[in-house]
């Protein structure tokens, strides 16, 4: 089968960090991905699936991966060489569509009794990501022996698929795994603050920037005024159209939050009041910095975007009693005292914020796999291109595909 | 192992001792203040340095800066050193301009008695201020035994001393009343009082000024007071004060019209007129409507951005 | 002796005109048959100004005694004055502020008065720094009040600094300064360089709180005064004259000194600016093309500073003191000598080519909105009778109109850029919505009361001056604007002025009217 084979080789890895530093997404010509034919991945055992990808979104962490910025603390936590690809949806070998949820925690690597994160349903944080009969990988798409979203073929263990309804088409589909990110952001400390009248700040309007917006203006109730700082036009009018909020350009943030919350701002631009709340969706160090001069004294910063090494002045941070706090993946939510219904996966209620947002707008364009130089480089000028979601497009013939669903 | 770590890590005897608990410590020894120990300064090498100081570097700046303009000299004519010399305040630039139109047989014989409070409150203060224009330390306000007997053992050792009775420089261009230290000093010493009216220095730099500008300024030397015999310091301190008030109206008007005035008690007090601050300001500047051209000015016209 | 202004008809032989823009100028050709109204000469200056300064303090208009009988020792005297957004551009030393207060000082010192207090009247303007201060008053009075603490500005927002006198018949609050209140007696020193300025406003808007300014500057009022160059027809003066009266019966006793300017506008090197173009010379042509060539490759910041440090050298033409009314209508009657221009009938399309400078920009940015401010507030509302373009008819402004603003001074000004004209553009909507919030902000409180902002709400009141403009014309057309700036505004860009004309005709038919607003110099519009 055809994929994209992301190998272990210092010297390209080394290229494609020179090459980013000129223009991001450039990696993808010089770096150690390439298009190769390789065999499909075997099942391990019985509980397991073989996975065929429909369509396959490119993410943050895939850019990076492929630039050569993403951090070495991810070294043991991958087995080379691996197929990229976990934003996936995909058809069984009996048809059905499902999507896929890649981290690959106790349960899909036979450990049983599972560690303490997964017996608490919170899988995202499983300790043994690098041990059990698996070889290490966080997730699908990093992982040897699966394969990954970027192939004709994966293989998935049954804990990882989720139906997709027939109603909802394969665009929509490949939302539902970033959607999922961005929904466990946003719901972080729902159920301990309920307040109200709160500010809320989302940094980025990128695909996390956008799916948190229509997260939190469905799903959080206690936040009166959101912000959404979006620095292209089509990310402006996404953001009107997917949330209740204010859209902001970069330079206008500080201000737009003063304003919003009453308070005053020091001459370096730091607000002494501010939002209680500020989902970080770039994880830069800039992105960062402004998050910690708009968030109030006491308030809390979700770093949804994955930051790599970043370099910020924390002393308002520890000045202002500030709680940064990480938003990685997805495993189960708790939905605030109100909803006495407990605990729900972070995938159904993605399921729902999909459908109920219509985010499969979000996806701007379609690549064949051997385009995928193209694709790559759209991706990481997405913003400027006027496009969100970039995703490989592996489906088959005429039959399956329906009418409207016409590559890029 | 690097410099630093070398260095943050020395023990003694390589850092200095740390004090046991138990054990009392001495008062620390005060050096600076009116403690300020100066005879360094007057030691022969220093003096020597300080003459190349003073006519290479104070004499011309102070000439450059101020301009002077001096007359009385011939009144010095007949004394014999050392003299105590007491002026108005009312500039930083007041003492090196003094110092440069002295006679030559005074000029480097010369302490000048400075404030101990602000001149004396850093080691490098005092040694700088003490080395470029001898300076000794004395109290303000009051005649502290232990700096008026330092200054009085030195007029007696030969030393001339310049001193600035009001205490301090005027804060609005007004004079302030005088100290009885001069007075005191000249009672105690037998020494010979001369007064000199400094005009125009708050041009070059006034009191809070930051900036120096260029000016002419007037240095008029006044009659020698000799304290009479068994006479009150108090008493000479008045007389000093209007011997300057006399010698001001002479400089403003004229030696004759001065002295008429002096006879007929109508000299204008230097202290100026008494009311709100506005008024004593507005009374400095009559008749001087010089702020009517356009003033150079450095301040920018609004914040830079 | 000066000629007067006039309105000239473009023909074939006509030479193109002078059209301000921005930092800079244009040579305009415009269609024959259009109307271009030409300013007033200067008129004569005072021979000796501090000899008439004295003669007006000793010889009080109106019922009052002269100014040395009122001074006594004891008493509580306050002096307040005119702020930087007068005159403009700023005039030559020394200033007329200079010149009065000096006089007026140099009485009270002789009367042997302690008690003197100086307030610049700034009502919600920023805080002038303490080198425009010294630049307006001279070094004499700067040096004699403000190291003593006795050369103060007006706070609209210290609660403890106001006072309240309570209501005029239609409701209004007069809260103003409390040491001009609670003063034996209050000196007001004005330039009046339009016949806006001065009267009863001086007081009761130069020292005045929000609560008081929110009962005239509104868009109601804006749009009842036509113009408020036109005391008679002008709402704006008409809640002032209220107030002043009231504050009057409050016992508060207020000698009025006004001054006023010749329109001698510009220094000689520019000389070429006020002369009318047929007569300009070698030297003025020279100097023109100079100084428009070189404008053309100086960056903006450069040029900005270049333009604030001209300093007008225009020279005081009359001086008025005593009673308030009585002062004032002798004043108008000077400044209508200098300024009117008689229009016969309104036109179809105006162009006002807009200068570097407002009332709120010196030393500073001109923002959008105070592009906005001079074109449509200022320069459309200089006018007595009619407005000088029809109902429905197109203003067309000329300035390059910057998306830039001086972040010390305008604060709420990017504000009200970003948020509140992102929203609205319409004044009954801003003021209905957002008016309170800004006003009350406590960060631009803080900033006009420490630093030297603008107050919150006067970004608001930039926006209601244009009201009635807005509400007037069928369209405005910014030539050479900033495009994204002028969107915002809710306004038409065009690149060159015959794109405009054209424009225009979209709106107002084929072969428009057209009339060329020549200024400055300054000048009132008598329309019939």
């Amino acid at each position: 089968m055809k994929a994209l084979l992301f190998e272990r080789s210092l010297p390209k890895f080394a290229a494609a960090r020179v090459a980013s530093g000129w223009r991001s997404g450039s990696g993808a010509r010089v770096g150690p991905l390439r298009l190769a034919d390789v065999e499909e991945p075997e099942l391990p055992d019985s509980t397991w699936h073989r996975v065929r990808p429909q369509l396959s979104g490119i993410c943050g962490s895939d850019l990076a991966t492929i630039d050569g910025r993403s951090s070495r603390y991810f070294e043991p936590l991958v087995s080379f060489p691996f197929i990229p690809g976990h934003e996936v949806v995909g058809r069984l070998d009996d048809d059905a569509r499902v999507v896929l949820e890649p981290v690959l925690r106790c349960a899909a690597r036979g450990i049983d009794p599972p560690c303490p994160s997964c017996a608490e349903g919170r899988t995202n944080l499983c300790r043994n990501v690098a041990f059990g009969h698996l070889k290490p990988g966080l997730q699908t798409g990093f992982c040897e022996p699966t394969g990954g979203g970027w192939g004709g073929a994966l293989v998935a263990h049954e804990s990882q698929l989720h139906r997709v309804p027939d109603a909802m088409s394969d665009r929509a589909a490949v939302m539902v795994e970033p959607a999922a990110c961005a929904l466990h952001g946003a719901l972080l400390g729902a159920g301990r603050s309920c307040v109200g009248h709160e500010t809320a700040v989302i940094i980025g309007a990128g695909t996390l920037g956008l799916c948190t917006a229509a997260a939190v203006s469905r799903r959080r109730p206690d936040i009166e005024t959101l912000v959404v700082v979006a620095k292209h036009q089509e990310q402006r009018r996404l953001a009107r159209e997917l949330a209740d909020c204010t859209v902001v350009e970069p330079a206008e943030l500080a201000r737009a939050v003063r304003r919003r919350t009453g308070s005053l701002m020091l001459d370096s631009g730091q607000l002494t009041g501010g939002a209680s709340l500020v989902f970080d969706c770039v994880g830069s160090s800039q992105s960062l910095q402004s998050a910690l001069s708009v968030v109030e004294p006491g308030g809390t910063i979700v770093m949804l975007g994955m930051p790599g090494e970043v370099k910020v002045d924390l002393t308002g941070l520890w000045q202002r009693e500030v709680t940064v706090t990480g938003a990685y993946a997805y495993g189960v939510e708790r939905l605030g005292p109100d909803e006495t219904a407990g605990a729900r996966r972070t995938f159904d209620l993605s399921f729902e914020l999909v459908a109920d947002a219509g985010l499969e707008r979000l996806v701007s364009a379609l690549y064949p796999l051997d385009r995928y130089r193209e694709a790559i480089e759209h991706a990481a000028d997405a913003g400027h291109r006027g496009a969100t979601k970039v995703a490989f497009d592996l489906r088959r013939r005429g039959p399956r595909r329906s009418s409207k669903e016409i590559p890029a | 192992m690097s410099i630093r770590s070398t260095v943050a890590r020395a023990t003694f005897p390589w850092s200095a001792p740390t004090w046991p608990g138990g054990i009392e410590r001495p008062p620390a020894k005060r050096t600076l203040g009116v403690d300020y120990e100066t005879a360094w300064a007057r030691r022969y090498g220093a003096r020597l340095a300080r003459v190349v100081v003073t006519e290479t570097m104070t004499r011309p700046l102070a000439h450059l800066l101020a301009a002077p303009k001096v007359d009385g000299l011939d009144r010095l004519e007949q004394l014999d050193e050392p003299v105590i010399f007491a002026a108005n305040h009312a500039s930083h630039i007041d003492t090196p301009l003094l110092l440069s139109v002295l006679p030559d047989r005074w000029r480097h014989r010369t302490v000048v008695a400075a404030g101990a409070d602000y001149f004396f409150d850093r080691r490098w203060k005092a040694a700088f201020f003490a080395f470029v224009i001898n300076a000794i330390p004395i109290e303000r306000r009051r005649v502290d035994r232990k700096s008026a007997g330092h200054a009085a053992s030195l007029l007696n050792d030969g030393w001339s001393l310049l001193i600035f009775p009001e205490g301090g420089r005027t804060p609005d261009g007004w004079g302030q009343g005088h100290q009885p230290g001069a007075a005191w000093l000249a009672v105690r010493t037998n020494r010979t009082v001369v007064p000199i009216y400094v005009e125009g220095t708050r041009r070059v730099l006034p009191r809070h000024g930051s900036r120096v500008h260029l000016a002419t300024t007037r240095v008029s030397f006044g009659s020698p007071i000799r304290p009479d015999p068994g006479s009150d310091a108090r008493d000479l301190a008045v007389r000093i004060e209007k011997t300057l008030e006399v010698l001001a109206d002479e400089q403003q008007s004229d030696w004759w019209t001065a002295r008429r005035r002096a006879a007929a008690g109508r000299t204008p007090a230097l202290t100026g007129p008494v009311g709100a601050k506005w008024r004593r300001s507005w009374a400095l500047t009559s008749g001087n409507r010089t702020g009517r051209g356009a003033t150079k000015t450095t301040d920018p016209p609004w914040p830079r951005l | 002796m000066p000629r007067p202004g006039f309105v000239l008809e473009v023909d074939r032989s006509t030479p193109a005109t002078l059209c301000w823009h921005g930092e800079g100028f244009r040579l305009l050709k415009l269609p024959e048959g259009s109307r271009i109204l030409y300013p007033p000469e200067p008129v004569a200056a005072l021979k000796d100004p501090d000899e008439a300064i004295r003669h007006a303090l000793l010889h009080p208009a109106g019922d009052t005694a002269p100014l040395p009988a009122l001074l006594k020792p004891g008493m509580k005297l306050t002096i307040a004055f005119d702020d930087i957004s007068l005159p403009l551009p700023p005039m030559e030393r020394p200033d007329n502020r200079q010149r009065v207060i000096e006089a007026v000082l140099d009485m009270a010192a002789e009367a042997g008065v302690d008690d003197v207090v100086l307030i610049c009247a700034l009502a919600l303007h920023r805080r002038m720094t303490p080198a425009e201060l010294r630049h307006a008053l001279g070094d004499r009075i700067y040096d004699a009040f403000a190291p003593h603490g006795l050369l103060k500005q007006h706070d609209a927002e210290n609660p403890a600094e106001l006072v309240h006198l309570g209501l005029t018949d239609h409701g209004e609050d007069v809260e103003i300064s409390r040491r001009a209140a609670e003063s034996d007696l209050l000196v007001y020193v004005n330039i009046n360089l339009v016949a806006m300025d001065g009267g009863h406003k001086s007081v009761a808007t130069g020292l005045a709180s929000y609560k008081s300014l929110r009962h005239h500057h509104n868009v109601r009022t804006m749009q009842h005064s036509r113009s408020f160059m036109d005391q008679t027809r002008s709402e704006l003066h008409s809640s002032n004259w209220r107030m002043g009266r009231l504050i009057a019966a409050s016992g508060v006793k207020i000698f009025q000194i006004e001054t006023t300017l010749n329109t001698d506008t510009f220094p000689p090197a520019f000389g070429f600016l006020q002369k009318r173009e047929w007569e300009w010379g070698a030297k003025d042509r020279a100097s023109y093309l100079a100084v428009s060539k070189s404008l053309d490759r100086t960056p903006d910041r450069l040029a900005r500073t270049i333009f604030q440090s001209i300093k007008a050298p225009h020279k005081m033409a009359s001086v008025q003191a005593g009673e308030v009314e009585a002062v004032h209508a002798l004043t108008t009657e000077h400044v209508y000598r200098q300024q009117l221009v008689e229009v016969d009938g309104q036109s179809d399309v105006v162009i006002f080519g807009l200068p570097y400078i407002c009332p709120y920009n010196v030393n500073s940015i001109m923002n959008p909105i105070l592009v906005m401010c001079l074109g449509l507030g200022y320069f459309f509302n200089l006018y007595r009778g009619k407005p000088l373009v029809r109902p429905g008819g197109v203003v067309i402004l000329s300035h390059p109109t910057p998306w830039a603003f001086n972040t010390i001074h305008h604060p709420s000004y990017i504000d009200f850029f970003e948020e509140v004209l992102a929203d609205t553009t319409d004044p009954i909507e801003i003021e209905k919505t957002y008016e309170e919030r800004f006003a009350t902000d406590d960060w631009y409180r803080h900033l006009y009361r420490t630093s030297y902002a603008y107050h919150g709400v006067h970004p608001f009141y930039m926006w209601y001056w244009g009201a009635h403009a807005m509400d007037h014309a069928g369209g405005v057309i910014i030539v050479g604007g900033d495009a994204k700036a002028v969107r915002r505004m809710g306004f038409k860009r065009a690149s060159t002025m015959r794109d405009a004309l054209e424009m225009a005709e979209d709106v107002v038919g084929r072969d428009p009217s057209i009339t060329h607003f020549h200024c400055p110099p300054m000048m009132i519009a008598d329309v019939h």
